[in-house]
């Protein structure tokens, strides 16, 4: 009993071994699952893409990531599979959706650009004859 | 012996008060007398948990949780500051060391300013202090004594890992001298050309530190995590790299204050705000309100006092800053474009690109209150931080020649000209040559393009070749710092879009073919260390006529019950070849070891354009030869 039992193991963690990990075939197909695993993040972890995790999770969604692109599915199918199933938690690149998610994607530029108008602003009211001077000594 | 400390860092409270007593009373003297003592009682109070930690005095109960005998010397004293409470000690000790350094090196000739700068120094170690003594106490005795501690995390045990928290805190904490020195200035509102020439110095005398910490943080992440990356935009990195960013705005502004005592009010806001971010990086690495792969000493209790700590500085000061700032002068007179111009511009999009890491950061909370749960990362930086800092750094070269008050644009079609055709040109390249996206090759070129202007820059300020050894040292730190930074974005640029990694499943005598390596796997020992056990594989790595034998390993840590990587690196002069092992797997019928593999080009390059911008750093900090 005692070996078939681990005979029945081995044969499971060698058919599991054949999804685990191994690079995909077509090297651009495996360039954009790579990038893809770069950008999910494992629910399991704190705070780390599946691409840097050893979580046994992380493995399997590795595999489903590869699965999928060498099905044929496109980059937007892979973040949706993956958003349905463990919701938007699991992307790192967080959707322009909603009040927040503009306010998060537009927050930078919005501040960029009011610190230019103010910028602007102060050197306007500054604006006198001026003497240029070289920096020749900073 | 661990009481003594106790009773020293109670003296050192003490004369941190009395610092801040006399400083604030504008009694220079004294309060420097107290600044050495504060010092003086510290350094005893940390040597002695040095020596608890060295000779495992497991009485003592931060010894007991956070080391074993077993552990080699230097990890034990690094265990010293390897946890919370220890680490508050060394900002303690750091916090009275500026204090002391202030007291022996300022030199602006104001003794009320002095004094008061070394006043609101010592307040700020006797917030230190407190918190070290009342709510994270390294010096508490365990009885009855375990016979042996829990150990360090392994991850930790490391020897970047042991020199980079003291290099961060020496950062951090400098900037708490930064602090002073603005709050000093502006008590008397007198932000001027004498007070920046002081400021400065402080502000490379932290920036220099803080640099190298992240460079060694970054670095120990490489090769002890096992994924091949050096940055990965965790809430603990960006706590390092905000007030990084905002002390490099700080160093760029306090130049218009000190040549054309121009952007006071400005600079003394940067100063403020470089020593709170540090401490929000405190409060947020602590707290435990952000998930990272590497909080340590999380604790919700000490995150609320260090929340206090910072919202009392940070009121103190913002609130002072906002009654003194109409009263401090706008300096000389400058147009849009001049150097003045250039200079604000450098601090808009480096402050704003601190404001976006904190967005970024923090945002997963904000949305959580609003009942979404989002994750922010990396993608998010690449497209928000990164363009941004691109810009700026476009136009670096172009106008760091610019002149004080109105920018002479005789020379500006040329600058373009050469800035386009370069553009191009690295375009057909990357297209045609290298095989690579059209955003890497405008990386390249914009790296390239730093570089050639910073050399530009040193040949037009030398006028003719021979007196270019004669420029004043910190013209040289602004070329080695601009240097680097370029060579920092090449090498970033080919690291990220030109790393390779795979996995592949090796059987012992086996082989595999990475990157134009054949690996080949010689054999997998298990082996013994002084507190770890572990799998190490020998693997001969070969590639025409190279040849290397790499043995990474796979340790356990049984005091801690925790695995770690250690990875092996193969450095083939443009690149690392890199191999983690993992587990052992069953393929086909036979046991086969996995092992991760990583080609990383040029990630040396990364690391010798920050240590280039230190350096650069340190040529500023070198006083002008007399003439």
């Amino acid at each position: 009993m005692k070996q078939l039992v681990f005979i029945l193991m081995s044969l499971l963690l060698a058919g599991l071994a054949a999804a685990e990990d191994v690079a995909l075939e077509n090297p651009q197909q495996e360039a954009r699952a790579q990038a893809l695993m770069r950008e999910l993040r494992c629910v399991a972890c704190e705070n780390e893409p599946i691409s840097q995790s050893a979580a046994p999770i992380a493995e399997d969604m590795r595999a489903r990531v590869r699965v999928m692109i060498e099905g044929g599915a496109s980059d937007d199918e892979v973040r949706d599979w993956f958003e349905a199933r463990y919701g938007e938690f699991v992307l790192f690149r967080p959707k322009a959706e909603g009040v927040t998610g503009w306010l998060l994607w537009g927050g930078p530029f919005l501040l960029l650009l009011l610190g230019i108008l103010i910028g602007i602003r102060i050197a306007r009211s500054r604006k006198a004859t001026v003497e240029p001077v070289q920096p020749e000594d900073a | 012996m661990i009481e003594l400390g106790h009773f020293a860092a109670f003296l050192a409270l003490a004369a941190a008060l009395a610092q801040g007593l006399f400083g604030l009373t504008g009694q220079r003297r004294m309060a420097g007398l107290a600044a050495y003592a504060g010092l003086a009682v510290m350094t005893v109070s940390f040597l002695t948990l040095i020596v608890a930690f060295a000779r495992s005095d497991f009485s003592v109960a931060l010894v007991a949780n956070n080391s074993h005998t077993l552990k080699p010397m230097l990890y034990k004293i690094a265990g010293a500051w390897g946890n919370h409470e220890g680490s508050m000690a060394l900002w303690c000790l750091v916090t009275l060391g500026f204090g002391a350094a202030g007291a022996l090196w300022m030199r602006t000739g104001r003794d009320l300013f002095e004094a008061r700068a070394l006043g609101i120094q010592g307040l700020l170690a006797v917030g230190a202090l407190a918190y070290l003594l009342f709510a994270s106490s390294p010096f508490l005795r365990l009885d009855p004594a375990p016979f042996q501690g829990a150990g360090l995390n392994p991850l930790l045990q490391d020897p970047a890992l042991s020199f980079h928290p003291p290099m961060l805190y020496l950062g951090y904490v400098g900037y708490s001298f930064v602090f002073a020195l603005a709050a000093a200035g502006m008590m008397e509102a007198r932000i001027d050309s004498v007070w920046a020439r002081e400021a400065r110095r402080w502000s490379l005398a932290a920036f220099i530190p803080l640099t190298l910490g992240i460079a060694l943080g970054s670095y120990w992440a490489y090769y002890e995590l096992g994924w091949g990356g050096w940055w990965f935009w965790d809430p603990v990195e960006n706590a390092s790299l905000m007030p990084w960013l905002i002390g490099a705005a700080l160093l760029h502004s306090i130049v218009v204050t000190e040549k054309r005592e121009g952007f006071g009010a400005w600079s003394a806001l940067l100063a403020v705000l470089a020593f709170l971010f540090s401490i929000m990086g405190a409060f947020l690495v602590r707290s435990g309100i952000l998930t990272s792969v590497h909080a340590f000493a999380v604790d919700p209790e000490r995150g609320m006092l260090l929340l206090l700590g910072l919202l009392t500085y940070g009121g103190f000061a913002l609130g002072l800053f906002a009654l003194r700032a109409p009263k401090l002068s706008g300096g000389k007179p400058w147009d849009l474009l001049s150097r003045e111009g250039a200079l604000m511009a450098n601090n808009v999009v480096l402050v704003v690109a601190a404001l976006t890491v904190l967005l970024g950061t923090l945002f997963p909370l904000m949305a959580e209150a609003a009942g979404r749960t989002i994750s922010v990362g990396e993608p998010y930086f690449n497209l928000t931080f990164t363009p941004m800092l691109a810009v700026l750094l476009a136009i670096l070269p172009v106008v760091q020649a610019w002149a004080w008050g109105k920018a002479d644009l005789k020379t500006w079609s040329k600058w373009a000209i050469g800035g386009g055709v370069l553009a191009l040109v690295f375009m057909a390249l990357g297209v045609g040559v290298w095989d690579i996206s059209i955003g890497a090759a405008l990386g390249l070129a914009l790296g390239v393009w730093l570089v050639f202007g910073a050399l530009w820059e040193l040949k037009r300020r030398a006028i003719t070749p021979g007196r270019i050894f004669r420029l004043p040292p910190r013209v040289w730190g602004m070329t080695l710092a601009h240097i680097g930074l370029g060579l920092f974005v090449i090498g970033a640029v080919v690291e990220t879009t030109g790393r390779y990694e795979t996995t592949v499943a090796l059987a012992e005598g086996g082989s595999g073919t990475v990157a134009g390596w054949t690996l080949t796997l010689d054999q997998v020992r298990s082996i013994e260390g002084p507190n770890w056990y572990a799998d190490r594989a020998q693997l001969t790595a070969t590639r025409g006529r190279d040849r290397a034998v790499m043995a990474p390993m796979k340790r356990y840590y049984p005091a801690a019950q925790m695995p770690t990587t250690e990875t092996a690196i193969h450095k083939t002069g443009t690149g690392d070849l890199y191999a983690a092992l993992g587990e052992q797997r069953m393929v086909d019928g036979e046991p086969r070891w996995v092992f991760r593999v990583y080609y990383n080009p040029l990630i040396d390059m990364i690391y010798f354009g920050v240590i280039l911008m230190a350096l650069g750093g340190a040529f500023s900090l070198w006083p002008r030869r007399k003439a």
